[in-house]
């Protein structure tokens, strides 16, 4: 009986928030990121030489930050955001190196084939 | 020979030991039960039928008692002494495996006076065993190793205080199969049981007694057997280990994937033990209504054959008429081109013996987009009456493991010995256990076991159809309560096919009307190869002869390596496709060859002679540049712009399905009818018939080389040389 | 200082030297494109190979003594073309060249240097001794 309440219990447990507590300030932990993230680009671009333009890495931040827009879970965006807290302090610091900031860009990734063909043709699957 | 099993001497009762079946339900087959006994297995109550052993009562509860001598599907030999326990009131332990039960007996698996016991016995088979197991193929998979780690003492007394050496043995020679290790041997004798019980070839036994006993032929001699593979399994200690598996590899670095075997018509598991992407051996897998736990020599021992000969890549004639290695592009590209530019009409496909389903159905789809209908398989079938449109016309509708129950099986033109050794050890079952008898029309073959010969003309199949016959074989069939009638499917080739099988089932209907048991199937037809029911089911026309005639201009041959399809008769300007997994026949003669997987490296559907589906797993990847057969055929289509509308394994399986439910039915036999409309729409084809039967695996060497991978197989050869070279033998 | 020395005309006669000796202006352009320098100096000897072995101290010493390679090579001449015996001479450990060195000490079992063939044809290959997983069906050849 005290397993079956136990159980239940674990079930309904609230569970601690990682930074924050609401929606909202989730919301608000995001576009500090992100704005964070946007106004270093130009620095970015200079300090690692890319081959890129400032437009186009603004339009990386944003498909990256979008890649994760089904997340809903609090806890699962604070982590996110925790995680792009980490990233941006190593790009600006210096502590990537250009190769680190061109992976964004996924450069040398080939797209895997998807018809009957031409996978048939590039591999023995 | 042996009629008797050693249990019925022994007064024991025999339905236990026969595998208890599914399919065991004609009412008139189950005497009336004698009521149970209850005995006690350490304390836990356990009801029984009387004459049940203690150690069969046991394994219901649950209980495993250590046993070597004893195996299920042999007689019992009571050797061994491992299986000795405790029961209250004896006054000495008794051999379990041996022993029946009595009312209320009280047996201790895990007394005292067992484990002692136990512990005795096994330091004496420890005493004369060599300490040998880091080079010994058994070590991994050894039951004497096992035990002697459940159940043996923690120390020994064995001090060699005489320095006179443990016993020794003399290894034998029994042939390029078995390695025979026999100072390892503990004389359990179930090698000896099983190739006299089993095989039928009463060559081993034992010479000796005490110290001195060995086992073996007697004279060097091979062991001429299609099974004796199975007496590897058998062989609790590593006395007897495989010859070409020795010192490849230890069970547990293998991995093992359960599949299906393709080299006879029966369809039995397997399993197929791998090692870095190298198929090492394969064993057999239980399934009681196919194999059950036994494996010919040829399913068992071909695999080296899957290694050589292989297609590792597409290959096209270069402009000096040799075939070149290609890319996969260019290769579909040329076929595809050869295949478009080509009048539907002068198009043929021929599919060999170890097609499977998936690719079948396929290449036949493919076909009929290009606007063809011929779609043929290299064995022939008569189309006249019925043809192949009633599945029960070329299936073994008996069942194989129905044949146990048969009381009477007559053979036309088959040596099941050689063309399904599993099929002639349950009918010898049969014949050994039940007194089923055996009639043979066609040559004189050893099928060992006896059997009446009636003739060799297919003349004698006419008189017993038309009741006209005067041979005792008739009276026999006619007052058979179970019948069963195998016709070999090899007969059907000739100008007489038609006939034969007109006869045959006019034969089996007159009998089927006869019989009490409604359920019962007599009609039989024994197909050569894994392909052809399912080439069948799925729409194929059996035999090329017709086709080959009318002069095609492209030949497309998934796998048919049986001879049947020559350059000699076809026309000059033919174009040969050839896919398939092995360089033999059929690549010889191709202009574009398509390399696909043999069937330890797909997923792939194979029905077996009785109508089962059953699956083959992938267990090593296709080599080189292979693929898939069905990816092949659909990646060709795609070219041609004919493109078939699956593309995954799941879509080819629903086409299937949408062909014929009963291939994708995986482990299921559908129930097989209408044999009265098959007899009736063949009555008109009873015509008078002279010919004479004859089969075209006769002797113990025909039997191992018959296909592309047993072909190519360094085992199968050397199993022919040395069974040629023992024919000379005086012995 | 002499005024020939003071005018540079020395240069200037090292220059027509380097000419003469390279075969005109044809010649030593021939050398520059092959060997990308030109120079004068005194022919020391030859190896069994044909190549020439100079020596002149008025460059600095390290260029004072080089090799000019066998015609037959053209561009693929190969620092292991220098035969062994040449070697030492060339690369300043002993100032006699083979010819004039008495003292060099000859066994039966030395053997004639040889060149470098990597990158050749005549290249070692390492070859594979295990044995194939599978064994690839050959067609059979038409005659």
């Amino acid at each position: 009986m005290s397993a079956a309440r136990q159980a239940i219990k674990v079930g309904t447990k609230n569970v601690r928030p990682v930074l924050s507590v609401n929606h909202g300030e989730a919301k608000r932990r995001v576009l500090n990121l992100y704005k964070a993230w946007y106004r270093q680009i130009p620095y970015l671009v200079k300090d690692y030489d890319m081959p890129k333009s400032e437009e186009q890495c603004r339009e990386k931040l944003k498909e990256m930050f979008l890649n994760n827009k089904h997340v809903s879970d609090i806890r699962v965006i604070d982590m996110l955001v925790i995680k792009g807290q980490m990233e941006l302090k190593e790009a600006v610091n210096l502590w990537k190196q250009k190769g680190h900031m061109m992976a964004y860009f996924k450069p040398t990734e080939e797209p895997k084939p998807k018809d009957f063909l031409s996978k048939f043709f590039s591999s023995n699957e | 020979m042996l009629r008797q099993p050693l249990s019925r001497a022994l007064a024991l009762s025999s339905p236990a030991r026969v595998a208890p079946l599914a399919a065991r339900r004609y009412a008139d087959a189950v005497p009336a039960q004698p009521e149970k006994v209850e005995v006690f297995i350490d304390d836990q109550p356990v009801h029984v039928l009387p004459g049940t052993t203690v150690l069969q009562a046991a394994a219901q509860v649950g209980v495993e008692i250590p046993r070597f001598c004893y195996h299920e599907r042999l007689a019992v030999a009571g050797n061994c002494r491992m299986c000795l326990v405790e029961v209250e009131k004896s006054p000495k332990p008794v051999a379990a495996c041996a022993m029946p039960v009595m009312k209320g007996m009280r047996v201790k698996t895990n007394s005292d006076l067992t484990r002692k016991a136990r512990e005795g016995v096994m330091e004496f088979l420890l005493v004369n065993h060599p300490l040998d197991c880091p080079i010994c193929d058994q070590g991994g998979e050894c039951d004497l190793q096992d035990q002697s780690m459940a159940f043996g003492s923690d120390r020994s007394r064995f001090t060699d205080i005489h320095f006179s050496g443990k016993r020794a043995v003399e290894d034998k020679d029994v042939g390029p199969l078995i390695k025979t290790i026999m100072t390892r041997c503990i004389h359990c004798t179930r090698c000896i049981r099983f190739a006299s019980e089993v095989a039928g070839v009463d060559d081993f036994g034992t010479t000796g007694r005490g110290t001195e006993m060995q086992v073996g032929t007697y004279v060097e001699k091979m062991f001429l057997s299609e099974l004796s593979g199975n007496i590897i399994d058998l062989c609790p200690v590593g006395a007897l280990t495989s010859k070409p598996y020795s010192f490849a590899a230890r069970p547990w670095e293998t991995r093992r994937i359960d599949s299906v075997d393709v080299l006879d018509p029966l369809g039995s598991n397997i399993v197929v033990a791998t090692r870095t992407n190298e198929v090492l051996r394969i064993l057999p897998r239980t399934n009681e209504e196919i194999n059950e736990e036994w494996l010919s020599d040829k399913s068992r021992f071909a695999c080296d054959g899957l290694k050589r000969q292989r297609l590792v890549t597409p290959m096209l004639k270069d402009s000096r008429g040799n075939l070149a290695p290609v890319e996969w592009e260019d290769a579909v590209v040329a076929a595809a081109r050869a295949l478009r530019d080509c009048p539907p009409d002068k198009l043929l496909a021929v599919a060999g013996g170890l097609a499977d389903a998936e690719a079948l159905v396929a290449l036949k789809d493919l076909l009929n987009r290009l606007g063809s209908e011929h779609v043929c398989t290299e064995h022939y079938f008569p189309t006249q009456g019925a043809g192949t449109d009633l599945r029960s016309s070329y299936l073994l509708n008996t069942k194989i493991a129905n044949v146990e129950d048969a009381d009477f099986v007559l053979l036309i033109g088959t040596n099941t010995r050689f063309e399904a050794p599993l099929l002639n050890a349950r009918i010898r079952k049969a014949f050994i256990h039940k007194e089923t008898d055996v009639a043979l029309v066609g040559p004189k073959v050893d099928l060992t076991y006896e059997y009446t010969h009636v003739g060799d003309s297919a003349s004698i199949v006419k008189d017993f159809a038309s009741g006209t016959s005067s041979h005792e074989v008739m009276k026999r069939l006619q007052q058979a309560k179970r019948p069963v009638v195998i016709l070999g499917a090899d007969q059907l080739k000739s100008e007489e096919g038609p006939a034969l099988l007109a006869y045959t089932q006019e034969l089996a209907h007159k009998l089927q009307e006869n019989l009490q048991d409604k359920e019962w199937k007599v009609l039989n037809v024994l197909q050569r190869t894994a392909s052809q029911v399912a080439a069948l089911d799925i729409g194929y026309q059996p035999g090329v002869g017709q086709a080959l005639a009318a002069g095609p201009k492209v030949v497309y041959l998934l796998g048919a390596d049986s001879g049947v399809v020559t350059r000699e008769s076809l026309p000059e300007d033919v174009t040969i496709i050839y896919q398939g997994h092995h360089g033999d026949v059929g690549a010889s003669i191709a202009d574009i060859v398509l390399p696909g997987a043999a069937y330890t490296e797909k997923r792939a559907t194979y029905v077996n002679a009785e109508g089962r589906a059953q699956q083959t797993l992938v267990a090593v990847s296709p080599p080189g540049k292979a693929r898939e057969d069905w990816k092949i055929i659909r990646a060709l289509s795609e070219v041609l712009g004919a493109g078939l509308p699956y593309d995954t394994l799941d879509e080819v399986r629903d086409r299937l399905s949408q062909v014929s439910p009963a291939l994708v039915a995986y482990g299921d036999v559908q129930p097989n009818n209408y044999f009265a409309q098959a007899r009736a729409l063949a009555q008109s084809l009873q015509k008078p018939v002279s010919g004479k039967l004859d089969v075209q695996l006769k002797q113990l060497e025909d039997f191992f080389m018959t296909d592309a991978i047993s072909r190519a197989s360094p085992t199968m050869a050397k199993c022919v040389q040395a069974v040629l070279k023992q024919k000379n033998s005086p012995y | 200082m002499s005024l020939g020395k003071y005018l540079a005309l020395d240069k200037l006669a090292n220059l027509f030297n380097i000419l003469k000796q390279n075969g005109g202006i044809r010649g030593t352009l021939y050398k520059l494109y092959r060997q990308e320098e030109a120079k004068d100096g005194v022919l020391v000897g030859e190896d069994k190979f044909g190549n020439k072995y100079y020596e002149n101290p008025r460059y600095f010493y390290g260029r004072s003594r080089w090799v000019e390679y066998n015609e037959k090579f053209h561009l693929n001449y190969d620092a292991s073309q220098v035969t062994s015996e040449w070697y030492g001479w060339l690369h300043y450990k002993t100032d006699l060249p083979p010819h004039q060195d008495p003292s060099r000490p000859k066994y039966k079992w030395m053997i004639d240097g040889n060149e470098n063939l990597s990158g050749t044809t005549g290249q070692y290959t390492p070859y594979s001794t295990t044995r194939p997983k599978v064994e690839a069906w050959m067609p059979k050849k038409a005659e």
